[in-house]
């Protein structure tokens, strides 16, 4: 298997005048060509941070970056505005949340698809740049005349269709869903990603998943990121993790969304809430909410380390390898 | 779009009729009636009001009279002054060019130079450019139109002595061809110069506000992730949004404009319907009132029009209701 990307200790801050908060620490994992990992977390866990860092659309005044992003031997993070630019959306694209809002409203959809490709191929022709597009449009399942709309005259589910056919115009290596069906209904979103899933078939890519959501991982992904506080618990194969999680702050997440197989649970919320990011604790980010927690979980933290399996655990409970359940 | 204009026009004219029956009705709700007038005060004789009445046609039933007004009125027949003893459409097609011209060089250049002064300031938020010019915007802003004119008086004509402080020419020198243009162009420039301080600081703050929203709209950051151009983003994609909400104000600007005009007019004795609202006011002269509201009504209907049609061109979210 090939790698794509690797990261390595990478540390998102952002800055204001002399306050400094991390908003994602020591982030490390790789990706294979293929991969689809689905990156977790609740809110403001520093998932959509870490997606705009790697494509380094922060204002850099306010945000600081720092680590290595290793996308086929470049570190995204060194490059230059306009190396990035060079590299946006040909290598790598990303779909945001807001569907209805993704393009501008003012022009019609030719009009931008035109615009966007054109930045790479300025030499393309009107003609070869629908027929690409109107390609992507029907590997999404939407109609032809779609080329020809406004963004108001769409559905969102259509819109986010569209938004993900967009990302594909120049057949990038890595795609970055930021979010990407969480604005739609459960029916429009499994849709989707069962789309999605079925379009990798046909085309090759790899595919960064950023949700809050257990159950869109399970159905869409291959390898899992469990995120917590800017800081990563739990990383592994979906079909590990799903079936054994171990990290606590894993099993709180799976405990908190229902199974639509087996018997009816009762559904525990995780209690408490995110620690404050600008005051950071010196042991473990989750041990203020871990059932498990102990002395030893408060004053230090836990390194990441790998176990057998391949899956990254950060957590005081499997150092050494060893599984104490 | 043809059908959002076609649509958009009938309920333009509509407005109008409804100005104009409006008009009508509260003349005749007026307390007094011509006839009286025409009659003198010792007269009370019932065969000469009939007689009068019919010959106005003020003994038809008060529709019969409101379309026969409209009717009249559709041909540019706006009645004969009281005060002046002269047709109503006469003397403010005399007054109206004047008028025009004072108001809309101002409305335009108020919403060019605000405009583009906006986008500059939204593009270096916080930089010496935007807080100069928000704080003039600002002061500008709150200063009545016509105390500014008067300050400006006192300073380019009374003391500097750069340019006249009244009128639109100078009568005397009898100028023509270029020379007429420069000297209608040197009296212009104070009072265009006060409307335009005047009505400059909201299409500033429209501008820059409205720069500034589009610039965090989502759809901005798609682009940026595209890797397209900062120049290309802004030139196309958040100008072409951003400068919806001022082709708004330009509209709603005008109907203050022209009240603001005709105090303005009034301050430089600029000859325009100022002067005639003013004395048709208190001289109670309601054929001049009901022409010159008319038309006002008819060019901020027009206006509007106008304005919502653009809007339509730039904005396709507007075309389907």
């Amino acid at each position: 298997m090939e790698r794509l990307l690797t990261l390595e200790n990478v540390n998102v801050s952002y800055v204001n005048k002399d306050k400094k908060v991390y908003a994602v620490k020591n982030a490390g994992f790789s990706i294979n060509k293929g991969d689809s990992l689905g990156v977790v977390g609740e809110s403001g866990s520093g998932k959509s941070t870490l997606a705009m860092a790697l494509l380094r659309l922060h204002d850099e005044s306010r945000t600081e970056i720092t680590g290595k992003a290793l996308f086929e031997g470049k570190n995204l993070l060194e490059l230059t505005q306009e190396e990035m630019n060079a590299l946006r959306w040909k290598d790598i694209s990303v779909v945001f949340q807001k569907a209805m809002n993704s393009l501008s409203p003012v022009h019609r959809i030719s009009e931008q698809v035109e615009d966007i490709y054109r930045v790479h191929e300025p030499h393309a022709s009107k003609k070869e740049i629908e027929e690409r597009m109107i390609y992507l449009l029907k590997l999404v399942n939407l109609p032809e005349r779609v080329y020809r709309l406004y963004p108001h005259e769409m559905s969102g589910g259509m819109l986010q269709r569209t938004a993900i056919a967009v990302s594909l115009l120049h057949s990038p290596k890595l795609i970055i869903f930021d979010e990407a069906t969480t604005a739609l209904d459960v029916v429009t979103q499994g849709q989707i990603l069962e789309e999605v899933v079925q379009m990798e078939q046909e085309i090759s890519m790899t595919r960064i998943m950023i949700t809050h959501d257990m159950s869109v991982v399970a159905a869409s992904c291959n390898k899992v990121a469990v995120m917590y506080a800017g800081e990563f618990m739990e990383i592994g194969y979906v079909k590990d993790i799903f079936k054994n999680p171990m990290h606590p702050y894993t099993k709180g997440l799976l405990n908190s969304f229902p199974s639509l197989k087996g018997e009816n649970e009762t559904l525990h919320a995780i209690p408490g809430f995110l620690p404050d990011l600008s005051k950071p604790e010196p042991g473990c980010v989750f041990a203020s909410r871990c059932p498990q927690a102990s002395e030893r979980c408060r004053r230090e933290k836990p390194a990441c380390q790998e176990l057998k399996d391949g899956r990254q655990i950060a957590c005081w409970l499997y150092q050494g390898g060893e599984t104490h359940e | 779009m043809k059908r959002f204009i076609f649509r958009r026009v009938l309920t333009g004219i509509l407005t109008i009729i409804i100005v104009f029956a409006l008009n009508f009705v509260i003349i005749k709700m007026a307390p007094g009636d011509p006839i009286t007038t025409l009659m003198g005060k010792e007269n009370s004789s019932p065969e000469m009001r009939q007689a009068l009445e019919e010959k106005y046609g003020l003994d038809k039933p008060l529709p019969l009279q409101f379309f026969s007004y409209l009717k009249t009125a559709a041909t540019g027949d706006l009645g004969i002054s009281i005060i002046y003893n002269r047709p109503v459409s006469e003397m403010i097609s005399e007054k109206v060019g004047a008028t025009v011209l004072l108001g809309l060089t101002s409305a335009i250049l108020a919403a060019v130079i605000g405009t583009f002064m906006g986008i500059v300031a939204a593009r270096r938020e916080g930089g010496a450019f935007d807080a100069v010019s928000s704080g003039v915007s600002y002061a500008f802003n709150s200063m009545p139109a016509f105390w500014l004119g008067l300050m400006l008086i006192i300073l380019f004509s009374s003391m500097l002595g750069w340019f006249p402080s009244f009128g639109m020419t100078d009568t005397r020198a009898g100028f023509t061809g270029a020379a007429y243009v420069l000297d209608v162009l040197k009296h212009m420039f104070l009072p265009v110069l006060t409307l335009t301080l005047v009505l400059l600081p909201q299409y500033f703050r429209i501008a820059k506000s409205s720069v500034l929203q589009t610039k965090n709209e989502e759809f901005i950051m798609t682009f940026k992730a595209t890797g397209m151009s900062k120049k290309k983003i802004f030139n196309k994609y958040i100008f072409r949004n951003a400068i919806l909400p001022t082709i708004t104000i330009f509209g709603i600007s005008m109907a203050y404009l022209i009240t603001g005009v005709t105090l303005i007019e009034i301050v430089f004795a600029w000859p325009g319907m100022g002067r005639l609202v003013m004395t048709a006011i208190t001289q109670r002269d309601y054929p001049t009132l009901m022409g010159i509201y008319l038309i006002m009504s008819i060019s901020v209907a027009v206006v509007m029009l106008i304005v919502d049609i653009v809007y339509a061109l730039l904005d396709p979210r507007i075309r389907y209701e």
